[in-house]
């Protein structure tokens, strides 16, 4: 990631939520990212058994799986190095700690004795999500969008849609909280939620705190025509 | 065959350190000293098999390894409790406590120490 990129990051956090910045968050809520997935790789082949033994807080158990998992504190992710010298990085936050834990771990592989390199250090995933505060009808959101959205609540609660442009899996709750994932860039998630708010809004449930004053007065007024 | 894990318990490091001054003194033969380990091996884990002690730990776990299936914690600021069955339960605390323990059906035996 560049620094120009970097800067942009710190910039939106140091401002908080008070200050978003509407040109890209044009709905005022900006989805935060829960998980990054990355992998490199260090391009030398490794002896897990030996890296299992002599590294803190490892797991090998080659029967069950053929990585090693290791985890670290800070940033708080865990890792899959696998003996072809491949690595999965996962659970960090943002780009920036998810490519200084995979370099992390890759120094402790280097100290075990191992020449390992860092080579193309690429984001896989990322996970985002965010809360519009606002009960969504997802039979009706499923109904209109049909091509996109699948709804079957006796099998997952929440509605998945899989959107095109960007190609984001958003999860949309009854209860308004939306996870998107699928994504390699955070502007990806950020352009799913922006495509898709305005969609929620349109499916908002009706009769709940915000319209409990408008709509009771709303139905009695309907019944009187009839 | 079981587990070599308890005798570096302090039961069996005096254990062995008697075997071993049987052998140098020509008492005992070192295969027979053998035979008594490993006898031991098996006596430590059928009675705490037999044990209804119940130990918990509890603590900041420092470190943690999983390789060639033994597990290695180390806990800070541990409290390990021991609870018996009629006995009052009791409890330690230590600054740093090392928990190596194995698969119990792998070798017979499950453990720490």
């Amino acid at each position: 990631m560049s620094d120009a990129e970097d800067e942009d990051l710190t910039a939106i956090v140091e401002a908080g939520e008070d200050a978003v910045d509407r040109s890209v968050h044009p709905s005022g809520i900006v989805p935060v990212l829960q998980n990054i997935v990355a992998t490199v790789n260090l391009d030398c082949k490794l002896d897990l058994k030996t890296i299992a033994f002599h590294a803190r807080n490892v797991e090998y158990n080659p029967k069950r799986f053929a990585a090693a998992i290791m985890r670290i504190r800070n940033p708080k992710t865990t890792a899959l190095i696998f003996s072809s010298g491949k690595m999965v990085c996962t659970g960090a936050k943002t780009e920036a700690l998810a490519r200084e834990a995979a370099r992390k771990y890759a120094k402790v592989i280097i100290k075990l004795g191992f020449p390992a390199q860092f080579k193309d250090f690429k984001i896989q995933n990322m996970v985002g999500s965010c809360d519009v505060q606002f009960p969504i009808r997802l039979e009706g959101l499923a109904w209109q969008h049909g091509h996109f959205a699948q709804y079957e609540p006796e099998l997952f609660p929440g509605l998945i849609y899989r959107m095109q442009m960007p190609k984001i899996v958003l999860l949309i709750f009854v209860s308004g909280k939306i996870v998107l994932t699928g994504g390699k860039r955070r502007e990806d998630i950020y352009q799913a939620f922006e495509n898709i708010y305005p969609v929620l809004t349109e499916f908002k449930k009706l009769a709940q705190p915000d319209e409990a004053a408008a709509a009771p007065k709303a139905l009695p007024a309907a019944k009187g025509k009839k | 065959m079981s587990l070599e894990l308890y005798r570096r318990s302090s039961l069996g490091m005096a254990l062995t350190d008697a075997l071993d001054e049987l052998v140098i003194s020509g008492v005992l033969s070192p295969t027979i000293a053998m035979k008594v380990l490993s006898e031991f091996d098996k006596s430590v884990c059928r009675s705490l098999r037999a044990s209804k002690v119940k130990a918990s730990v509890k603590g900041q776990l420092h470190t943690y390894r999983f390789c060639g299936n033994v597990w290695t914690f180390i806990v800070e600021n541990a409290i390990v409790n021991i609870a018996d069955v009629d006995v009052q339960s009791k409890e330690v605390r230590v600054q740093l406590l090392k928990v190596v323990a194995c698969d119990s059906k792998l070798g017979d035996v499950s453990g720490s120490v």
